[in-house]
């Protein structure tokens, strides 16, 4: 169960965050009380039909800058965002990607991060990317919640951009563009008692959240190819073996990839 | 020329001495800049806001133009002074209510419905300096702290309750209500902060009571329009996160009353800093579809005389209305603004739309035709000639 961090905008809105703040309240108690609905089975991955990555020819492609957080998990259920586990478990994620490309056999170049128009172009673009994982994940990976068209069965795989990908920087020279964002939070001593005294009342309430995805977008029609993401994810990401074991699940069912990436089901880290 | 020279240099002198600070209150403390996080929760807070930042400092809706951000820049600097100032990003953000808000690493947000709102640099100065409270006071990391307490302390009892099976749901409320009204009095403390940066600074302190007073006036005429109830300004809702504005405009006067209300309001220099930024804004605040606000708002900016943009913006509302008697007056206010010369020529555009809904085909096809002279390129032009044409 995802519960609010506070106030994402920042305390001290001079008003109007009075009327936003009331919904976050509400799910503020409830989260408090820490009774979180069982994982519903839910699919993790889907390919666009007909794509497969070209095995033989090497794909450049781009990656942008991850969005990784990490932190603890309070005893009422809040994020404690931690900077040393986030910048921590960022470059171990970006060494982790870089083991994992070999097995991938394509190259995979990290974008620099751009000024001026070129960065608002990607601002917009890495936040559509996102509307879109997310729709995905809400609208076709859930199966309590899917759009009419997504729920027939066999129900095709068809997301875009649009081709204005193509203006991202960096986007011209390359195939593909990966989006990988992942977010940890660790359950603290005080959720982890809390957990165990829930238990003796028949409560189950979760203690930790683990979830991450990766997105593969074509770089020149903009259509999502391949998306994984998963709510439950293995792999302390704090640690270098944790990060690879996560990366590993990321890149889960990549198209064309070679099975050795492959990973047994997620670990005790979770 | 001497004598001018003279009188030159004597009105220079008297300058800084009309300018100079004339708080009663105590001086504030020195401040020291280039703060950096200490503890876990507070990098982790810091963490958060840079990566928020990051996505904001690119994103569509920042207005960007350098001369608006560095005159709302010199505002805040005015008013709390260059040091403090310098340890805060100003992003002016095209969002139509009014509105600011602080991050904990000093990412400062102000909504152009804000700036449309406050009529003078000593109130702008006093919503800023109210921001900047929060951040000096370093209130988001606060805040965090009291949420982890308030729903650790839920869960445990909670699970106490489950245990001894006792109903905790009182409690539990009262922890919760205790946590609003803490979130509460970190804005007491920052309007009152802010009224202590404002006292020391060249602006009018009492104007920030103005503010509140008009917030609340174009509250009720919103709820009027809308056919709801007003809300009430005599006590404060449970999940409230800030003070009732009435008990804010109170407090802000009774401040201003005992330090004694003296500075400049600099209401001339705000209205030439934003004049070329009305229209937008006004454009944007008819978009949201609020007719009982806009048109209070609309009387307050024509206090000193209906403008031509005000007019059009008028206009613009009405038709937007688009009740038969709207149309009528929409076109009214479309002449008038006409007639001052100087008036956007969409006001030609709004002026045909209405008459030709008001069964007026004749003079709304020929100010259509006005309009697609004056701008034979625009958006919907193809549109607005085969409404021009004679039927």
């Amino acid at each position: 169960m995802a519960c609010p961090d506070g106030d994402p905008a920042g305390i001290g809105g001079m008003f109007m965050t009075r009327r936003l703040k009331r919904p976050v309240a509400a799910a503020l108690w409830v989260c408090a009380l820490g009774f979180a609905a069982p994982a519903m089975a839910q699919e993790k991955s889907a390919t666009r039909e007909g794509f497969t990555l070209p095995a033989s020819a090497k794909a450049r492609i781009l990656l942008f800058r991850p969005r990784v957080r990490v932190g603890s998990q309070s005893t009422g259920g809040m994020f404690e965002p931690n900077a040393d586990w986030t910048e921590q478990s960022k470059r171990n994620l970006v060494t982790a990607l870089g083991a994992a490309q070999n097995k991938l056999g394509h190259t995979i170049v990290t974008a620099d991060e751009p000024v001026g128009p070129a960065a608002a172009t990607l601002a917009a673009y890495r936040a559509l990317f996102a509307t879109v994982a997310d729709a995905v994940i809400t609208y076709q990976f859930f199966p309590g919640n899917r759009l009419p068209t997504k729920k027939r069965k066999g129900a095709a795989f068809a997301w875009t951009l649009g081709p204005g990908v193509r203006d991202v920087p960096g986007a011209a020279d390359a195939d593909y563009i990966l989006f990988l964002d992942t977010e940890d939070q660790f359950g603290s001593t005080g959720r982890k008692v809390a957990q165990l005294f829930a238990a003796g009342l028949g409560v189950g309430i979760t203690s930790g959240v683990h979830s991450g995805f990766a997105g593969l977008v074509d770089a020149r029609t903009g259509d999502l190819l391949w998306l994984n993401a998963d709510r439950q994810m293995g792999g302390d990401v704090r640690e270098a073996a944790g990060a690879a074991k996560r990366m590993a699940q990321l890149l889960e069912d990549f198209p064309g990839s070679v099975p050795a990436v492959k990973v047994a089901a997620a670990g005790a880290a979770k | 020329m001497i004598a001018r020279a003279a009188l030159a240099a004597m009105l220079a002198l008297a300058a800084p001495a009309l300018a100079a600070p004339k708080a009663k209150l105590a001086a504030l403390p020195p401040y020291a800049g280039a703060y950096q996080p200490q503890t876990v929760d507070e990098r982790g807070q810091w963490a958060e806001a840079d990566e928020d930042e990051r996505q904001l400092r690119d994103s569509a809706a920042v207005v960007t133009d350098p001369a608006l951000n560095a005159y709302v820049r010199r505002v805040l600097c005015n008013a709390v002074g260059d040091d403090r100032c310098a340890s805060v990003r100003i992003y002016i953000l095209r969002v139509p209510v009014f509105n600011a808000s602080m991050s904990a690493n000093g990412t400062m947000r102000v909504y152009t419905g804000l700036l449309l709102r406050v009529r003078s640099e000593a109130e702008l100065a006093a919503v800023l300096g109210h921001e900047f409270g929060h951040f000096e006071e370093r209130h988001v990391l606060a805040g965090f702290r009291a949420a982890r307490t308030a729903t650790d302390l839920t869960t445990w009892l909670t699970l106490a309750g489950g245990y001894a099976a006792v109903s905790t749901a009182a409690t539990s409320h009262t922890i919760a209500g205790n946590f609003y009204a803490y979130g509460r009095d970190q804005e007491r403390a920052a309007d009152r902060l802010a009224f202590s940066y404002t006292a020391a600074s060249r602006y009018r302190p009492g104007a920030a009571a103005d503010v509140w007073t008009r917030v609340m006036d174009e509250n009720d005429a919103t709820s009027l329009g809308r056919h709801q109830r007003s809300q009430r300004y005599d006590k404060v809702a449970f999940f409230a996160s800030h003070p009732a504005p009435l008990e804010r405009t109170v407090t802000l006067r009774e401040l201003a009353r005992k330090d004694g209300d003296d500075g400049e309001d600099a209401t001339d220099t705000y209205a030439a800093a934003l004049a070329t930024w009305r229209p937008q804004f006004l454009t944007d605040q008819i978009k949201l579809n609020d007719f009982g606000g806009t048109e209070y708002l609309l009387a307050q900016l024509a206090k000193d005389g209906w403008t031509p943009d005000l007019l059009f913006a008028r206009g613009e509302l009405y038709r937007q209305r688009g009740n038969p008697r709207d149309l009528v007056s929409a076109a009214g206010f479309y002449r008038e603004a006409i007639a001052k010369g100087d008036a956007d020529p969409l006001a030609q555009r709004g002026l045909g739309l209405a008459l030709l809904r008001s069964g007026d085909a004749a003079a709304g096809r020929q100010a259509l035709t006005d309009y697609l002279t004056l701008r034979p390129d625009c958006e919907d032009a193809a549109m607005l000639r085969s409404l021009a044409a004679a039927q």
